[in-house]
């Protein structure tokens, strides 16, 4: 079987890509936020993992409101980075886990999820920047990747109960599989952000460093609470955060948290990371 | 969930009305992810926009970049922004412009950015 060795949760702000684009990594405003990723980008190195598994939210660039799937699963041979609006970005494609992403969503159905099987997409920041996060600016990426999209974005958005059975079913999936490919496991998104409303700008740091602790320790207040919780703690956007519960249902109920990072401001979001081993 | 969304102060969520609602308006915003579209949209703004079908209140505030206005019309951000591409405007000018305050006090006070130098 397949084995899951690390679960990471990160934000993934467009502004971080433009900003690795634009050379700004050691400016004032930039240098703590990837300053504080070093030792994410440390423990993948040493992971050496070969499948990254990446949940995220498109954000209007992959799909449009023609059609909104509530779960999406990449089987694409490679996802071309899309041009969010900005022109293209210079990143390498993303090369597919094509035969462990089709076993993953014979498995999603099995269990009675429903996803929309895409098989020739683009990817945007979402999936770019936690790789870029973790990976560098390599001429090619390390891993192969199995995208995941959560529709977060148009309401109704899945509940964190939803997301946290998915997690269930990708662990299955992983551990079901006959390869022997190491695993890391991406929840992305959030932390806090509101980018619409009288309210924009909402940034809530209590929350957000309660979550990178949380989410670690005692998962479980999180994955009852509501959507309307999420928005009121953390904003209109901040509920992207369901999305982690992927990532952290997958691991064991007991993990290690290795590696923790948060700063404030990252463009207008809390930005943060955990890395996540099993316990025993 | 859609009755309860409505009921978190300052905060309008992409909702089933907000959707229906500003369908066109962020469809003409998607098609600014094409480089051709963008070259249109720059050259003739008027042009770009007939091509949509949008209220004369819809092209108004795309036109005079009232980003409070197009967000209430049902645009949603992530969809307005591709018109930011094209400026190009902060994303921190647009989240200003709805908390109703300035930038810079948007910046310092509500994102709690901090002073450099």
């Amino acid at each position: 079987m397949a084995k899951i060795i690390g679960g990471l949760g990160t934000s993934h702000v467009p502004s971080i890509g433009a900003a690795l684009d634009k050379g700004l990594r050691d400016t004032p405003d930039w240098k703590p936020f990837f300053d504080g990723y070093e030792a994410g980008k440390q423990w993948m190195r040493e992971a050496r993992p070969d499948i990254a598994v990446v949940v995220f939210n498109d954000h209007g660039n992959s799909f449009f409101l023609d059609r909104v799937p509530t779960f999406a699963v990449g089987v694409a041979e490679t996802y071309q980075p899309v041009d969010e609006g900005w022109g293209p970005r210079s990143i390498p494609a993303f090369e597919g886990a094509v035969d462990f992403s089709w076993h993953f969503v014979d498995r999603l159905v099995e269990r009675h999820f429903d996803p929309l099987v895409c098989r020739e997409i683009e990817v945007d920041h979402g999936l770019q920047v936690p790789m870029e996060l973790f990976f560098g600016r390599p001429e090619r990426w390390p891993v192969k990747v199995l995208p995941i999209w959560v529709n977060t974005i148009q309401y109704p958005i899945p509940t964190p109960q939803r997301c946290w059975e998915m997690g269930k079913v990708l662990r299955e999936a992983i551990e079901s599989w006959p390869g022997d490919e190491r695993v890391v496991i991406l929840g992305t998104g959030g932390l806090s952000h509101q980018l619409q409303g009288a309210r924009a700008g909402f940034i809530n740091q209590a929350a957000d460093r309660a979550w990178l602790d949380g989410i670690a320790t005692n998962p479980e207040p999180y994955r009852a609470m509501s959507r309307e919780d999420y928005v009121e703690q953390f904003g209109s956007e901040g509920a992207e955060l369901i999305m982690w519960l992927v990532m952290r249902a997958a691991m064991n109920e007991r993990v290690n948290l290795i590696h923790k990072h948060y700063h404030a401001p990252a463009s207008m979001t809390g930005a943060g990371m955990v890395v996540l081993e099993n316990a025993a | 969930m859609p009755e309860k969304t409505a009921t978190i102060p300052d905060t309008p969520l992409f909702d089933r009305a907000g959707a229906i609602r500003g369908y066109r308006l962020n469809k003409m915003a998607m098609a600014l992810g094409q480089p051709e579209n963008r070259e249109a949209f720059k050259g003739d703004e008027d042009t770009y926009l007939a091509r949509f079908g949008l209220s004369d209140e819809e092209k108004a505030a795309v036109k005079s970049r009232d980003w409070h206005e197009m967000v209430r019309l049902g645009g949603n951000l992530f969809f307005i922004l591709k018109i930011a591409a094209v400026d190009p405007t902060p994303i921190t000018e647009i989240g200003a412009a709805q908390a109703g305050i300035s930038h810079e006090n948007f910046l310092y006070e509500r994102l709690g950015k901090k002073r450099h130098g």
